[in-house]
């Protein structure tokens, strides 16, 4: 039954009820609990099979299905593909404008003044924001592409959180936060792709620092996980604006922003806490948000030490 | 123009023409003589022309693959032990360890910072 392929990698019960139908039987099994492509077409099948139709018929509704969703697998890794070179072409003129801006800024083609200093270096700030934004949108296809593979290692939280801060230690003086991290020195180390960690820390830092009016507080810990000791939890809290309850599952999505005038001001894709949610979940972890408006925020995400069971594609 | 040959010598290997001369002013006005090629075969006959000092290697060339490019002048006698700076330009595509083990020194992620740019060819340079 060469016919049940495609679903047999899929979801099991999926391939239950396919069996069922190659059977010639149980046909009315079939609901759409989702919108994903296999079962809508499941379901596409069942409607548009006559009574009592011949095993013949089946087969060759299913090899059309089969055509189509191959179709349009390749068509969301074509669209995917567009994107990232989309980003990339995108990325390499604002490169050379950024790095001209610095030449200016740095008086190497001349003296410049202090008002013309201050026009370039927000010239090569506004670049920067616009070269993150595309940063967030390829990351994005990737992940969404399934094209990314995790480069696990064994580090230090204390590495990663230090670093983070290097990153944003200017914006964090701007704005005069006082900053805490504590991070417990003899946490074990954790199985993660460091990079994915530093985005994902650097993500929630951002926003932190974003959303925290100056003077205010910004504290990242990391410790075990109250729920399994073998896994780490890291808290990112603010003293910041805060999250309405009723907000926090919609933020994680894909394009979503809380109050979008705001989230005007503020920069963003609206991409960044899905890429992270995404990258802690391919560690296995999960990533969630405590906070009520007007009294800060904080966010949580977990990884796996090095003492947890199972480790996921080790290098 | 006089005193140039003792200047420290930077081939720059970037295939955009924007970005190379951008990297061209920052490095001529630092105190460096700039060798720019725009492809992999141009850097790989710079740098049996011009001997280089260091050479700043953009990963995303049009005619091979900037790895291949490192490979080729690790494998050459006289730029066996030049120091080779990796420019590379898409975020998690960054292989740190695909640039080491073709040969490079080091690598620096797009959009580079031109101060740190400069800290890094400095370190390579004394060294």
């Amino acid at each position: 039954m060469i016919e049940l392929r495609l679903y047999l990698h899929g979801d099991d019960r999926e391939a239950e009820r396919l069996r069922e139908l190659i059977a010639g039987e149980g046909f009315r099994l079939v609901d759409t609990p989702g919108s994903d492509a296999p079962k809508t077409l499941l379901a596409g099948f069942e409607e548009s099979l006559p009574a009592g139709a011949s095993r013949e018929t089946m087969a060759r509704r299913i090899e059309e299905m089969e055509r189509t969703i191959l179709e349009l697998r390749n068509l969301d890794v074509a669209k995917s593909q567009f994107l990232t070179n989309v980003s990339h072409e995108l990325r390499t003129p604002l490169t050379a404008i950024v790095t001209y801006g610095e030449v200016l800024r740095d008086g190497l083609l001349g003296e410049v003044n202090a008002r013309q200093r201050e026009a370039i270096e927000s010239m090569i700030n506004s670049c920067r924001q616009l070269l993150s934004m595309i940063e967030e949108i390829l990351m994005y296809a990737r992940t969404n592409a399934r094209a990314i593979e995790l480069q696990p290692s064994e580090f230090q939280l204390t590495d990663v959180v230090g670093h983070v801060y290097d990153m944003n230690a200017s914006l964090i003086q701007q704005k005069s936060l006082h900053y805490e991290a504590k991070v417990n020195g003899a946490l074990p180390q954790v199985w993660a792709d460091r990079d994915k960690v530093v985005h994902v820390l650097g993500n929630l830092i951002g926003n932190a620092i974003d959303f925290t009016p100056h003077a205010g507080t910004l504290r990242v810990e990391a410790r075990r996980s109250p729920e399994n000791p073998a896994w780490l939890e890291v808290v990112v809290e603010d003293s910041g604006i805060g999250i309405d309850p009723r907000h926090h599952e919609m933020i994680f999505q894909e394009f979503a922003q809380v109050d979008s005038s705001r989230a005007r001001m503020h920069h963003g894709t609206g991409l960044g806490l899905a890429i992270a949610r995404k990258f802690v979940q391919l560690h296995g972890g999960k990533i969630w948000v405590e906070s009520t408006l007007g009294s800060g925020s904080r966010f949580f995400f977990t990884l796996p030490s090095v003492e947890a069971g199972e480790r996921l594609g080790a290098a | 123009m006089s005193g140039d040959a003792d200047l420290p010598r930077v081939l720059l290997v970037e295939d955009n023409e924007a970005i190379r001369g951008a990297f061209s002013i920052l490095l001529e006005e630092s105190g460096y003589r700039v060798v720019q090629a725009a492809s992999g075969a141009e850097a790989l006959h710079a740098s049996a022309a011009e001997r280089p000092h260091l050479i700043l290697l953009d990963l995303g060339l049009p005619d091979m693959s900037g790895l291949e490019v490192a490979r080729t002048l690790r494998a050459r006698e006289e730029t066996g032990s030049t120091p080779i700076v990796a420019l590379t330009g898409r975020a998690l595509e960054t292989d740190a360890e695909a640039c080491m083990a073709a040969g490079c020194t080091d690598y620096l992620t797009k959009p580079i910072d031109t101060e740190q740019l400069l800290r890094v060819l400095a370190g390579h340079l004394d060294g």
